[in-house]
């Protein structure tokens, strides 16, 4: 009896240093993400008015406003992407670590003594496994709201600008602002982007989003060493589906949208490359291989 | 791999889902001509029997094709429909199609239950948001490109040029939408812009006569009193007069919010409302307020007179009954929820009603405003 208390506590899976600091985070996530989705219309409204302002700023250009509220997420967002860039890559280094492959295979039966192997080589390389999916998952109620705050702001029909000007702060002179200036070079953002050609209609700025989200997936696609690296099928994988989906996403939803997928993927493609994280050879037939 | 894959499709499908959670990107028209009522309700027209609500036909127009046919985008029909003296119902495809059709309710395709069309109009570059005005033969139909078309009745072919009503610079041209439906002294036709603008144009010639500005956006129509002046209401909350001869104008009436819905007026009376839930009686005689008052919520339609009672619809759904003196009651308020940005019509011996976001489309009410039927397009 006496020795019970002894065995259950040697039984016990250790937790990982900072353990509560790595709790405390992802509970914190969790509360803004419900906060952000129980009152996800002050979230829209928040991101309607920023938009609005950034569009009165630069002289009624919506897509030019677009635009800057993109760079602008992609700021306030760099050290949440930076800190998931350095997640992932951790992540993928853990694929070709020593012990991590061992304990693969001589756990490989075993999950749960798998599971508490995992944990140990996470905690001996101070790698936090889910340090590449908490900066994404914080800003979603903000991609979310972007799509009806880019169909408010726009307003191509009489309710939109009802809503517009119940969603704007009382510092912002709505009826100063009406009608929005829905045009960017030829595109009128408030409706899906088609340019006739022979007659046919055809979706250029969806095809550009499928595009740049394409060579975006490519560029930053980690190089993998091991042959049937499951996590580089992975990323092969979404190269492929990630700009299809985004492209049917594109073809049916308010051209604005698309103006914001393609200035972020470039955005995206700069900020891998200020951080020397752009693998260029993936642009090159079969260059992932090598 | 496949859990990622499901992941991220997890993901998109929220973001379309949460999308859709702003509701409806539009409110309906509807028209009544006799015991008939037509409703513009998002991707269908509807034609109803006023007497006992039952669908007469329907109309959905060119289909969409999915999400794959490129150019083209799920048909919405926002605005009223038009009748014509030919007995034609004309109703606006406000989607990027950019149609308009001429329905013959008198030529029904018996297995589909639509009306055929007659004939098909869509040499526009902007959304239809203002119903057309009809005008002897011919049809005056505004456009959010900001020009004002001219059809023939007859066969739909534009007659002239399109009007240029707005001349203002190439860069705030795009701002020159028209939503309104025009309205006519039997000389000139007058046409309001978000541009903040006002424009008459001789019936004749087409010619711009005149073209004032205003200090907001125009989103209603204007209205002609019995004084044979011009009035119209914009969003920098005043109530404009006009001369409808050579545009002078001056702000008669400061008002709260935003005037959305085209005035409307009896006698020497006009009746409008704005978008902070306040109605007011504008003596146009004497150039006074009557009176105002706020029943409780937005009001973007115009009042229908109805006997001697003044009816308002609001956006929280209530109808409101005013007596001249300004006092008012309840008159109707739905059961269930919805909100009325449309103005109400009388169609036979019913006061009608379109909802958005409510469980149906149309109410019918009695002079005692007891709903007699609900129309739900089912």
């Amino acid at each position: 009896m006496k020795n019970t208390g002894n065995q259950t506590q040697a039984q016990r899976p250790e937790l990982p240093q900072g353990f509560a600091t790595e709790s405390l985070k992802t509970i914190a996530v969790i509360a803004i993400l419900v906060l952000a989705f129980t009152n996800f219309s002050a979230v829209i409204n928040f991101v309607v008015n920023i938009l609005i302002f950034i569009y009165t700023f630069v002289g009624k250009n919506f897509g030019i406003a677009i635009i800057l509220l993109t760079v602008l997420i992609r700021l306030v967002t760099w050290p949440l992407n930076a800190q998931q860039m350095k997640g992932a890559k951790a992540m993928q280094d853990m694929q070709n670590d020593k012990d991590w492959i061992a304990i693969q295979k001589k756990y490989a039966k075993d999950r749960e003594k798998l599971a508490q192997e995992q944990m140990r080589v996470y905690r001996e390389k101070g790698i936090n496994p889910f340090g590449s999916c908490l900066p994404t998952l914080i800003q979603f109620p903000i991609l979310f709201a972007l799509i009806p705050s880019i169909t408010y702001a726009i307003g191509s029909t009489p309710l939109s600008i009802l809503k517009l000007s119940n969603s704007l702060y009382s510092f912002q002179d709505v009826a100063s602002l009406v009608p929005l200036n829905s045009k960017f070079l030829w595109i009128d953002l408030g409706l899906p982007e088609r340019t006739i050609i022979f007659g046919v209609g055809i979706p250029i700025l969806a095809l550009t989003v499928a595009l740049t989200t394409y060579i975006q997936s490519k560029l930053t696609m980690p190089v993998s060493s091991t042959p049937g690296d499951q996590s580089a099928a992975t990323a092969r994988m979404m190269s492929i589906y990630m700009p299809v989906m985004l492209f049917l996403f594109s073809v049916n939803y308010a051209s604005g949208l698309s103006i914001y997928f393609v200035a972020s993927n470039i955005l995206s493609i700069v900020q891998y490359a200020l951080m020397g994280k752009v693998n260029w050879r993936n642009l090159l037939p079969g260059g992932q291989k090598s | 791999m496949r859990k990622k894959f499901v992941f991220i499709s997890i993901i998109l499908l929220a973001a379309v889902f949460l999308s859709g959670c702003t509701g409806a990107v539009a409110w309906p028209g509807l028209s009544a001509s006799g015991d008939v009522a037509y409703l513009a309700n998002t991707n269908t027209v509807y034609a109803v029997d006023a007497k006992s609500g039952k669908q007469l036909w329907k109309f959905s127009g060119e289909s969409s094709g999915g999400i794959f046919s490129f150019g083209k985008s799920p048909n919405m029909y926002i605005t009223n429909p038009v009748l014509t003296e030919d007995g034609l119902v004309i109703v606006l495809d406000s989607s990027s199609k950019h149609i308009m059709y001429a329905l013959d309710p008198n030529d029904i395709d018996l297995e589909k239950q639509t009306p055929n069309i007659k004939w098909k109009f869509s040499e526009v570059k902007g959304l239809w948001i203002a119903p057309p005005l009809v005008i002897g033969n011919r049809l005056f139909a505004p456009n959010s490109d900001g020009k004002v078309y001219v059809l023939d009745l007859a066969d739909g072919k534009s007659e002239k040029q399109a009007i240029e009503a707005i001349t203002v610079s190439e860069s705030a041209k795009e701002e020159a939408r028209l939503w309104a439906q025009p309205v006519t002294d039997g000389e000139r036709l007058f046409v309001t812009s978000l541009d903040k603008s006002v424009i008459a144009i001789d019936l004749k010639t087409y010619d711009v006569l005149w073209h004032k500005d205003l200090g907001g956006a125009v989103p209603g129509g204007a209205a002609l009193g019995a004084d044979g002046m011009l009035y119209v209401g914009s969003l920098a909350k005043q109530l404009e007069r006009f001369d409808p001869v050579t545009g002078a104008h001056e702000p008669v009436l400061d008002t709260k919010g935003w005037i959305w819905g085209t005035p409307v007026a009896s006698g020497d009376n006009l009746y409008f409302g704005d978008v902070e839930g306040y109605v007011y009686s504008f003596n146009t005689a004497d150039g006074t307020l009557n009176w105002e008052a706020q029943p409780d919520s937005a009001i973007t339609a115009s009042p229908l007179v109805y006997g001697d009672q003044i009816l308002v619809a609001t956006e929280s759904g209530g109808v409101y009954s005013f007596n001249a003196d300004g006092d008012f009651d309840e008159w109707y308020k739905p059961a269930d929820k919805g909100k009325a940005y449309t103005t109400p019509v009388v169609a036979g011996d019913f006061v009608l009603v379109a909802y958005l976001e409510s469980d149906y489309y149309l109410v019918a009410l009695d002079a005692e405003s007891d709903e007699k039927w609900t129309f739900s397009g089912k």
